[in-house]
């Protein structure tokens, strides 16, 4: 238990309460310190750039999760079947879940560059005009979206279709039995079986989300013009570039606050109904 | 009281960082055997063999002291060198990075030694290196690093597109520049881009075009002069040449501005010594010529510094003094500059016949004296940049007036700066 809980204190609790005390404190590493208090937060609620970044972060959640989840949920009801080809397709959709965000998103960036990438080549084929993926403010955010939900449809897939392997085949014969149609199978078995599986994948793919940070890194940098830049990258920038620690750990903190905030109500409303 | 805690919160998380990614930290704590000294740098480009030839000729004549580069991306140096430094078990000596006035953040958090300056093989001779530089890498009067380049951005161009175009020189003025890039432009960009511009994640090309039409960013007392009617008018031309022309694609990173040129879709691009080595190896028939003259005349570029320093908990100070001594000798910059393409950092080698007769270092050693740093030594300077000249640039190439995207910069600089007009 004890070096248990020395590893866990030196390198998760330790830092966790000093990031908070640094959050009222304008410090930087190496630097002075100064106890301002609230003056932080209270900079943070006033700062246009960090809403700004709060909006684009939960954009991009909503419309990462939502996709993942019912498109995942679909390819797991398609592919649940245990022939090579499925098999084969499955493998082929969990590929990306395994290759580091980095490693994608440098790809995508230069398959998307519309004057030398691939993409580029093939509109230029058929005679369309260059799309500016990356570089316009108008569908960089929904690119990077895109690319998110391409390297984790396989992993909410596959957690998915574990889900329904665990849903016991008398549920089906008894519904059938009772007349159900497929369409009423899934909404009245299937659904309701994999319910916590469910939650486990969208508390999973929400945190990861919220907590994005690779992918904007190292496809946009948040920009063009800040369309896509994240709560995350916006604190790496206040930390990192500007060594502004004690208002990036400010950030850090609202950050960790909205994560228990949303992962409490999915929590409730997957338990909506629940009788266990 | 806070300062402690903060310094042994920060040993954990180095400690932590370190152990994780098995890095070199400090120099060799070993009496016997040459001294070790470690030196974390971010040059990845094609000068990488310059500053890798400096260290090995360094460690051949020093018996006594052994020099380790370690090579990484600016983003892990910057990410891991302040907390490094700060719990001693970073490097003696470091390049952090070469966004403008860097230094400034290690010279608050007392990480670095001052360098020792004079005459003398141990000593580095500032009257002998580029002031520009020397000036940007001083505070309260001390130097706090030496330039690990200095370089000044060129134009290059590729001679084969420039042929087709009918175009027999690089453009010698700005008028010209504006001109050749319009007529460098085939079918609105789809096949040929007259000019290749960054303006994000970058070394800013953007100033050049403002310093040309008589613009700047900021004034003496960090207060914006984005407003001023020069500026007005030199924005305006250039951000209707990208817009209304499509003389460059919108947008671009440097690395995209680059690869842009080296695939042979952009005729032009402003570029530093570092470039030259991916163009010919690209194939491109490639030109480099002097920045072309501003609208009265004069001459004038961007120059860009990588600071070199020493750290301030370093075992080794006289070492790495050495070392810094060692670097900006005549012989170590000739060497250097032949490698590498870069103007040497020293401003008494203009006859060195050697550097006279290789025409790249001869085009970026000419525009030395009329290179101008990006915000040098402003305060708030990488929030200057992201936060206002950025976004400024990117929303007058994008369709926003001039007028609105300047008073919103100047806005957030002079609240960044503390500027009182």
């Amino acid at each position: 238990m004890v070096p248990s809980f020395a590893i866990l204190g030196t390198f998760v609790l330790y830092p966790i309460v000093q990031s908070f005390v640094y959050s009222f404190q304008n410090v930087t590493i190496g630097g002075d310190s100064t106890w301002i208090g609230l003056q932080n937060y209270i900079t943070l609620f006033k700062d246009q750039q960090f809403w700004n970044a709060l909006g684009i972060t939960l954009e991009f959640t909503i419309a990462s999760v939502l996709v993942l989840i019912v498109v995942g949920f679909i390819l797991a009801l398609l592919l649940q079947g245990e022939s090579l080809a499925n098999r084969i397709v499955r493998s082929v959709f969990f590929f990306p879940t395994i290759v580091s965000l980095v490693t994608i998103g440098l790809v995508w960036k230069f398959l998307l560059d519309p004057s030398i990438g691939f993409v580029g080549g093939i509109f230029d084929l058929v005679g369309l005009p260059p799309v500016a993926w990356l570089t316009s403010t108008s569908l960089a955010l929904p690119t990077v979206i895109f690319v998110n939900i391409w390297k984790n449809l396989g992993f909410a897939m596959i957690l998915l279709l574990a889900g329904l392997k665990g849903v016991p085949q008398e549920r089906y014969e008894a519904a059938e039995l009772d007349g159900a149609k497929r369409g009423q199978l899934i909404r009245y078995v299937t659904i309701p079986g994999i319910r916590p599986t469910m939650l486990f994948a969208t508390l999973i793919l929400t945190i990861q989300s919220l907590q994005v940070f690779d992918l904007v890194f190292v496809m946009t940098d948040g920009g063009p013009i800040f369309t896509t830049d994240t709560l995350v990258n916006l604190l790496y920038r206040d930390a990192f570039v500007n060594y502004q620690t004690g208002y990036a750990s400010a950030i850090s903190f609202v950050l960790f606050l909205i994560i228990v905030i949303v992962s409490a109500l999915q929590l409730r409303f997957f338990r909506y109904n629940d009788v266990d | 009281m806070n300062k402690r805690k903060l310094i042994i919160g920060a040993a954990a998380l180095a400690a932590t960082a370190l152990a994780l990614t098995g890095c070199a930290g400090t120099s060799s704590t070993s009496t016997s055997g040459p001294v070790t000294l470690a030196m974390w740098t971010g040059f990845t480009g094609g000068d990488q063999p310059g500053y890798a030839q400096i260290v090995k000729d360094f460690n051949a004549s020093h018996p006594n002291i052994k020099v380790v580069q370690t090579v990484e991306s600016w983003d892990t140096i910057q990410q891991k060198l302040p907390t490094a430094w700060l719990t001693g078990s970073g490097p003696d000596i470091a390049a952090p990075s070469s966004d403008p006035n860097v230094i400034a953040n290690y010279v608050k958090t007392n990480s670095l030694l001052p360098v020792v300056t004079g005459a003398g093989s141990s000593k580095v001779n500032v009257s002998q290196l580029a002031p520009a530089a020397v000036k940007e890498l001083t505070y309260k009067g001390k130097l706090y690093a030496i330039p690990a380049n200095f370089a000044t951005l060129s134009l290059y161009y590729n001679k084969k597109m420039f042929t087709a175009a009918g175009i027999a020189n690089p453009p010698a003025t700005v008028a010209d520049f504006e001109a050749d890039a319009k007529k460098l432009t085939l079918n609105g960009g789809s096949t040929q881009y007259g000019l290749s511009l960054a303006d994000n994640q970058t070394i800013q090309m953007w100033p050049i075009l403002q310093w040309l039409t008589g613009g700047d960013i900021v004034n003496s007392k960090g207060c914006s002069v984005l407003t001023s009617a020069a500026n007005q008018a030199g924005l305006t031309t250039w951000a209707n040449l990208v817009m209304n022309d499509h003389i460059s694609p919108v947008g671009q990173t440097g690395a995209q501005a680059d690869s842009l040129f080296s695939a042979g879709k952009a005729a032009m691009e402003l570029n530093g010594p570092w470039a030259a080595p991916g163009y010919k190896s690209a194939g491109i028939d490639l030109g480099i010529a002097p920045v072309p003259a501003a609208s009265d005349g004069s001459h004038v570029t961007l120059g860009s510094i990588a600071p070199l320093a020493i750290s301030a908990k370093t075992k080794y100070p006289a070492q790495a003094q050495e070392f810094l001594a060692y670097y900006t000798a005549k012989t170590t910059q000739e060497k250097f500059s032949l490698t590498t393409g870069f103007p040497p950092l020293r401003t008494d080698m203009g006859d060195d016949a050697a550097l006279k007769a290789d025409p790249t270092v001869q085009v970026f050693t000419s525009q030395v004296p009329d290179a101008r740093l990006y915000l040098p030594q402003l305060t708030n300077a990488t929030q200057v940049d992201a936060n206002a000249y950025v976004p400024m640039i990117g929303k007058i190439t994008r369709g926003t007036s001039v007028a609105s995207a300047t008073a919103a910069a100047t806005s957030t600089i002079n609240s960044l700066t503390g500027c009182t007009q």
